[in-house]
This record gives structure tokens, sequence and C-alpha cells, in this order.
């Protein structure tokens, strides 16, 4: 197989209805995912996601219901079907590497293309794909952690799998670790067409690589869809108790940052000032630091948290805050003193905002029963923003949906996890 | 004529070599078994496997003798296929080696399989490896330092075997005499210079094959590393 991008393969399908019972933990799955390009699976700890992973792997074998990939049982508990792990044509990089110690990295390698079936792809584009070059002949050992999950991700790819299942492969790793790897499992899914799915309790990585995202929330399925769509949609849990695994849980590394999740395309890399521009529609752009290693009109995956957006009621034309956007309000969530403005920013081409009686209906103060409903609405109607104000700001500037706002925040910003 | 010594000799290497053999062909899948059983019965099994380790050995000659002779079923069934009695025959030296040397294969292969666990047999599945495939490409180099111990311990400790061999194979040159008991009988008839050197035999014998099992399970500190 060359590997040159080729064109997106069609999807794979992939059905799972199981349920699992272990003493302090139940798993109720029914989901039909779509897979194409990299589906990230995001929760908390204890919400299954890695459980799930081995149960598409086949290394979970006590389970009830059936899982189906491709159209094939891999396991259905009714039927007494099976398939063996090593017969599915699946392959896993694990969070610990897992690389054989008593082999070289091209003993590991090479472990992997004598058992692959119908090998098609290159062993030495393979290695330099992943520049695994110059670690070829070095024991295991030898290996930093970004190396030794660098060689699992070419082993696994080495195999050939239909489809690659990744169970947080970047936890251990440091930052510089993590986006090299991350720029890497991109580049191998846009080159091989690999579909992956990918568990990760990191919404920052997540958001930078996924193209839907499946969200487990204690053993059970909360949401699925687009990527920043489902990242949209999370702003809206109630983080205290939806997506956390238990309730005395500490918000610290599970807190969900609340944000606007953007894929925008570079309509200039540096103007000059050492800023770059994303054109968020037909008339609008959004500044950020300027950035290497990208082309124009490429699109990039950036973020802005809900509390780096401030409102203003006019357009702040004296203000050395460089992003200021029109926006109409679209839903407002109060939850104690604080409050979650929803503004869609919509392009003067394409500005239908629906009335006010239709906004209306989505507000649903302290309850997320309407998620999909304001998710979909957003997206129907342009670009949405989620700014993080104070009950305080919110009474003193009297602000009501369908009103119209002006959104600010700095360059600075504008966050990308990659770059 | 060939000296009776070193008849016991070549009749105690043969007896150790095959009880070593035999012990791994069946002590590994019986390692295997006990380092992955969750049943309760694993405590009774792991028990049983031990019990040599702290029953005097003529307890378990005594009952293997009863065993192996013509009056009862194993002894019948040996005698059936066989047309051999099987008790006072180099057949149940060995069987009897087998039984009494289990735990010394049994419980380091055990303890090396449940430290190995499941995390690298997993990933040797996930790239496509069956079983069989699994166990001697990865769990066997990986444990290898395990079964040079578990075939040395139990070769060592056939070697040095006494009281069951005494009460199941008697003293018959070529058959069943092997050097612990050509020992006892120079004691008996006070030659003590023979006695000496067959002492001193198995006193070095087995310091040079306990070295070599510390030599070859060292960790290699001599390896330079770099990152």
């Amino acid at each position: 197989m060359s590997l040159a991008p080729v064109s997106q393969s069609k999807a794979l399908p992939l059905s799972i209805n199981v349920q699992l019972d272990y003493q302090q933990f139940s798993l109720e799955l029914a989901q039909d995912l779509s897979l194409q390009g990299i589906t990230g699976i995001f929760g908390h700890s204890g919400s299954g996601k890695s459980t799930l992973l081995r149960i598409i792997a086949g290394l979970e074998k006590q389970i009830s219901g059936s899982v189906t990939l491709d159209n094939i049982i891999l396991n259905d508990s009714v039927k007494s079907q099976y398939i063996k792990t090593e017969q599915r044509d699946i392959g896993l990089v694990f969070q610990d590497a897992r690389l054989f110690p008593h082999l070289t990295v091209f003993g590991n390698l090479k472990f992997a293309v004598k058992r692959c079936q119908n090998p098609t792809l290159n062993f030495e584009e393979i290695i330099k794909l992943t520049e695994l070059g110059a670690l070829l002949h070095k024991q295991v050992d030898e290996l930093s952690g970004g190396q030794k999950q660098r060689v699992a991700l070419a082993r696994a790819i080495l195999a050939e799998p239909k489809l690659l299942l990744l169970d947080e492969p970047l936890s251990a790793l440091d930052r510089k670790a993590k986006t090299s790897l991350l720029k890497l499992m991109l580049h191998i899914q846009q080159t091989l067409q690999l579909p992956m799915l990918y568990v990760s309790h990191s919404l920052d990585e997540l958001q930078q690589v996924c193209d839907n995202l499946l969200v487990l929330s204690l053993g059970k399925v909360i949401g699925y869809g687009g990527i920043h769509q489902m990242i949209h949609q999370l702003n809206y849990a109630p983080q205290n108790n939806t997506l956390q695994s238990n309730q005395t849980e500490k918000q610290t590394d599970d807190f969900i940052h609340q944000q606007t999740s953007l894929s925008l395309a570079v309509k200039t890399l540096d103007n000059g000032h050492g800023l770059a521009v994303l054109a968020l529609n037909a008339q609008d752009e959004i500044y950020l630091p300027a950035l290497e290693n990208h082309n124009i009109d490429e699109k990039l995956r950036c973020f802005i948290l809900a509390s780096d957006i401030s409102i203003s009621l006019i357009e702040p034309f004296s203000s050395s805050i460089v992003n200021h956007l029109l926006a109409k309000i679209t839903a407002i969530t109060v939850r104690g003193n604080k409050v979650l403005i929803t503004a869609v920013c919509a392009s003067e081409k394409n500005s239908s905002i629906k009335d006010n009686a239709e906004m209306n209906n989505v507000i649903r103060n302290n309850v997320i029963n309407s998620i999909d409903e304001k998710a979909n609405i957003e997206d129907r109607d342009g670009q949405a923003f989620f700014i993080n104000i104070s009950a305080f700001s919110q009474q003193k500037l009297a602000l009501s949906v369908g009103q119209d706002i002006y959104l600010q925040f700095k360059a600075g910003a504008v966050r990308t996890y990659l770059y | 004529m060939i000296n009776p010594d070193l008849l016991a000799l070549f009749t105690t290497l043969k007896m150790a070599a095959l009880t070593t053999v035999i012990l791994l062909i069946i002590g590994t899948p019986l390692a295997w078994y006990l380092a992955k059983m969750k049943s309760r019965f694993k405590v009774l099994i792991e028990a049983i496997v031990a019990l040599p380790l702290v029953l005097p050995p003529t307890v378990l000659g005594f009952y293997l003798l009863i065993a192996f002779s013509p009056q009862y079923l194993p002894g019948q069934i040996w005698q059936e296929i066989t047309g051999q009695q099987l008790a006072f025959s180099f057949s149940a030296i060995v069987i009897g080696s087998v039984l009494y040397s289990m735990p010394f294969v049994v419980q380091p292969l055990q303890k090396a399989f449940e430290q190995l666990g499941e995390p690298l047999i997993e990933a040797g599945a996930m790239l496509g490896a069956g079983p069989f495939d699994r166990f001697f490409n990865i769990v066997l180099p990986i444990t290898k330092a395990s079964f040079i111990t578990a075939a040395s311990l139990g070769f060592a400790h056939t070697v040095g075997e006494f009281g069951v061999i005494l009460m199941i194979g008697g003293n018959i040159p070529g058959e069943t005499r092997v050097l612990s008991i050509a020992l006892f009988d120079h004691v008996e008839a006070f030659d003590y210079a023979k006695a000496h050197i067959l002492a001193i035999s198995l006193l070095a014998g087995s310091m040079v094959l306990l070295a070599s099992i510390y030599l070859l399970n060292r960790p290699n500190t001599s390896k330079v590393k770099s990152k």
C-alpha cells in the first residue's frame, strides 16, 4: 500500500449493545457508531471508556449482549458467539505501551508484521512515517515514554487492523511528547484512512484530533455526535453530577472547562503584528497569536474558554482587545451565581437567527434535558459562543434571550493544543 | 565390569533428567492453570503440590509402595500394560521423583506466570498471536530465568533424593541404585573412602549447579544504557 494520502474510505459500522456487571461497577451501553476518522470516547474515571475498548477488543468476555463490527458479530451472548481477540482484526494501543521486553524495537515491530495475514504496508515507509529509524535496534527499556508509545503505535499499525483502538496512550507523557504523538496520530489517520477509537479524559486532546465524540458517564452513553457539537453540549452538563464518577470526587483533573470549540480556516498566517487570522464567516475574523507549520485555508482546531470571553452592549472600538463579534443571545443558563450565556454569531448571508419565542423555548435554567435542542439550533444558525459571567453582571446588563451583544476576547484567549 | 558407583551415577543422571523433562511437561500447564485460577479449590491444589516439601519422604514412599504393588489398581494397570511389576523398578523411582520434586518446578513457574500477568499476553493477542504463539514467543522468553531455576531445582532435588527411592525402588544396581543409596551402602559397610568420594561429588555437583543458576539469572549489570 502506498503511503500517499488516500481518499476518504467508507465508514465502518460498529454496533454495541452490552451489559457488564462487576461488584462495584456496571456498564450498560447501546449505541451504533459510524466509524470514520477519529472517534473520541470521553468520560471520567470509572465511566467505562476503557472497559468499552476492552469489550470491542474481545479482552472482556463476561458480557451480556452483542458487539458487531462491519456487520460481523464479534460477541453475542444469546447465540453464544465469540470471535477470539487475535482473530478480530482490531488493534489496540495501551496506556502503558506494553512492548515486549525481550525484543528490540525492530523485534517488536516484526512481531506484528509476521502475524499480519495479508500485509500490504511497506515496513520501511511505516518506520519513516513514525520516525523510528534511529530507534530500531534499541532495547525497549532504553526508550523514553513518548518513544515507547510511538513504537506501540507503529506496532499496532503494522498488524494492519481494520480498526485501531487507543486507550489513553498519552496519559503518562509530558505536554511536548503528547502534542508530538497527537500530530503523528492525526497524520497516520489521514495517510492510512484507518478508523480510530480514541479514549481520553482530556477534552483538549480530543478536541484537536477527533471528528466525533462519544460521551460516557457511570457506564452509560450520555451523548454521541460531532466533536464541536458534543463539546458544546458538555457546557450545559451540571459538572457536579452528570459526568462525575462519584459524588465525592473533587473538581480537579476531571473538571470540564466550558468552552467554544472551533474549526476554522486560516486566512492570514501573520498580519505583520504577530497575529494569525481565522475566517469565522463571510465577514467576521478571529485573531490569534501567529502560527507556524500551517497553510492558508487549512482548517485549524482551536477553543476559547467561556471564562475568557466578556460581553459588551456597545461595540468596543476603543479597546485593546482585538476580537469583538456581534452575536445574538440564544440561551441563558443560570447555575447559582454563575451564568452561562450562549450567543450565536451569524454570517450576514445566513443571519436567520430565530425569534425570541423559539429561543425562549430552549431556556431551561438548571436542567439539561434540552441539550440536543440547544446545540442543534446553534449549529443551524451560525457559530455558537459560550460565555461565563457572574449573576451580578447578568442583572447589571439586563441580558435576555434574543438580545444583540458584542463578544470580546484577546487573541491569546484563542487556544490550540497542538500548536 | 562397570564400576558400581559409576553405574549409580548413570542411573541417577538418567532418573533426574527424565524426571525434569516430565516435570517441565506436566508442571508448566499445572503452574499456568494455578496462576490463572480464581476458584477456591486453588488453595487445595496448591497444598497438594506443596505437600512433599513438608511430608517425610518415607510417608510418600510408603503410600507409593502400596499403590505400586500388584495388589492395588495403579500397580495392576501398570502390570497389565507393560507386563512388568511397577514397584522396585526404574519407572517407579521416576514416578516417585516426579511427585516428590513437583513443588520445586511448579512453584517458581507459577510465581513467574503470576508476575507476568495478562498485559503482555493481551498485547500479543491484539497483534494476532494465538495461545501457543503467545506462550512460546512471549511467555517463555520472558520467564526463561524461572524455567532455568525450575528445571535446575527439580533436577538437583531429584539427584539428592533418598527416602522415597529407598521405599519404592530398593537397591537394585543399574535399575534403582542411585548415588544417595550407594553412599548409604558405603557408610553401612564402613567404606568411608568411597563414601567421601560420592559425598564430595554430590556436594560439588550441587554447588556448581546452584552457582550456575544464580549466574544465569543474575541481572545484566554490565550493560551500558544510553537514552
